[in-house]
């Protein structure tokens, strides 16, 4: 059995129910048999109470809004407008993101139904009447830019019609200039 | 063993909420917490109105830094830590004497704790009361805490060892210093 003078050390403990559960059974076997020991464990108690019955509860009426008040009122006027403007910005971005997202879905839409990959796809998957549909948008894009490819292929070919200017000082070799278009065109005749 | 710790989902909700600036949520968690945030600086400075200041700049801290708060750890305690850690400060630096003169003077002296502001000498009606504040006032600052933050604001050891930075052993010793020399003078007064 433990001395008193060891269990005294840690009888505070034992009351506070702070001590490993094997060391609180040796207390308790102490105390079991140690009228003194039990006397001292007593005095603590008391103790304890006592102080308790000592305080008396501070009268926090307004204590929160005290401390938001002073929160707000140790913000520096700065930081309170970043703080303002920032969270003005969050708000615009989030009621900007529908408009966003309709718009990159329309983006979206568009590149596939132009590309040719897709519509190959679309020819599989979509009925003929809503293909046609879907295709009639593009078609006018796709007929204007016909007209303007057409006219440079034209152009192209009727050489008469572009060269204005010819430069040769060796026989062997031609040199069309026309600067209307920037074109030059270098001609060397074949080796016999 | 007491666990003051209360960490559940809805305060970490409370915690994120008010981490992002939001001070309705900070509100909830002072309304959660002040009274033995109060308790913890008045144990350490042993005036009601000083506590009741303090606990509120305590709190103030704490939402300037929560960002510094981490999730895992005890909210409770974090807290708790903050105020013992601004009362001790101000226990410092109450030691200075400073000499004012005039109206600085008079308003300092308005600004003087009453009798009545302070909790444990309001509440020490009768000579057991009184022999129990004469005996704290014996106490160091360092012992009185230690028996305050425990057997008036309920605190498990781990709990003072995490608020005044100090190890289990440092808290068990003063306790039991503490706890002695408060059953001396008990017994002296039922004995007498």
């Amino acid at each position: 059995m433990a001395e008193c003078s060891e269990i005294s050390l840690v009888l505070g403990a034992f009351e506070d129910g702070e001590l490993e559960p094997h060391e609180m059974q040796e207390v308790a076997r102490h105390l079991a048999q140690c009228g003194g020991c039990e006397i001292e464990l007593a005095g603590y108690a008391t103790v304890g109470r006592e102080l308790r019955a000592l305080r008396i509860e501070p009268d926090l009426t307004g204590f929160s809004a005290a401390v938001i008040s002073r929160i707000r009122a140790s913000e520096s006027p700065i930081r309170a407008r970043v703080g303002r403007s920032l969270g003005r910005i969050r708000e615009q971005l989030w009621s900007a993101l529908p408009t966003a997202g309709l718009a990159a879905a329309v983006a979206i839409l568009t590149a596939v139904i132009l590309t040719p990959y897709a519509g190959r796809i679309l020819d599989r998957v979509l009925p003929g009447s809503e293909l046609a549909q879907l295709k009639s948008g593009a078609g006018v894009a796709a007929e204007n830019l016909a007209a303007e490819s057409g006219r440079i292929a034209s152009a192209v070919h009727d050489s008469r019609t572009v060269i204005s200017r010819l430069e040769a000082r060796l026989p062997s070799v031609a040199v069309w200039s026309e600067p209307r278009t920037d074109t030059t065109v270098i001609w060397l005749a074949e080796q016999p | 063993m007491r666990n003051l710790g209360r960490q559940d989902g809805d305060e970490s909700a409370l915690i994120e909420r008010a981490r992002r600036g939001d001070t309705e949520a900070f509100a909830t968690l002072v309304e959660r917490y002040q009274r033995r945030v109060v308790g913890v600086a008045l144990a350490v400075v042993h005036n009601q109105d000083d506590a009741v200041e303090l606990a509120q700049e305590a709190f103030v801290r704490a939402f300037q830094n929560l960002k510094k708060f981490e999730s895992r750890s005890s909210f409770s305690t974090w807290l708790y830590r903050i105020a013992a850690n601004i009362s001790i400060d101000f226990r410092r630096r109450e030691g200075r004497h400073i000499v004012l003169r005039g109206e600085d003077a008079e308003a300092e002296i308005s600004r003087v704790p009453s009798a009545e502001g302070d909790s444990y000498r309001a509440a020490a009606r009768n000579e057991l009361g009184q022999r129990i504040q004469s005996a704290l006032q014996q106490l160091t600052p360092e012992h009185r805490a230690v028996i305050l933050l425990r057997e008036v604001e309920g605190l498990s050891y781990d709990e003072i060892c995490g608020v005044l930075q100090v190890p289990r052993g440092t808290v068990m010793s003063r306790l039991h210093y503490a706890r002695g020399r408060l059953r001396v003078i008990l017994k002296d007064l039922a004995e007498g």
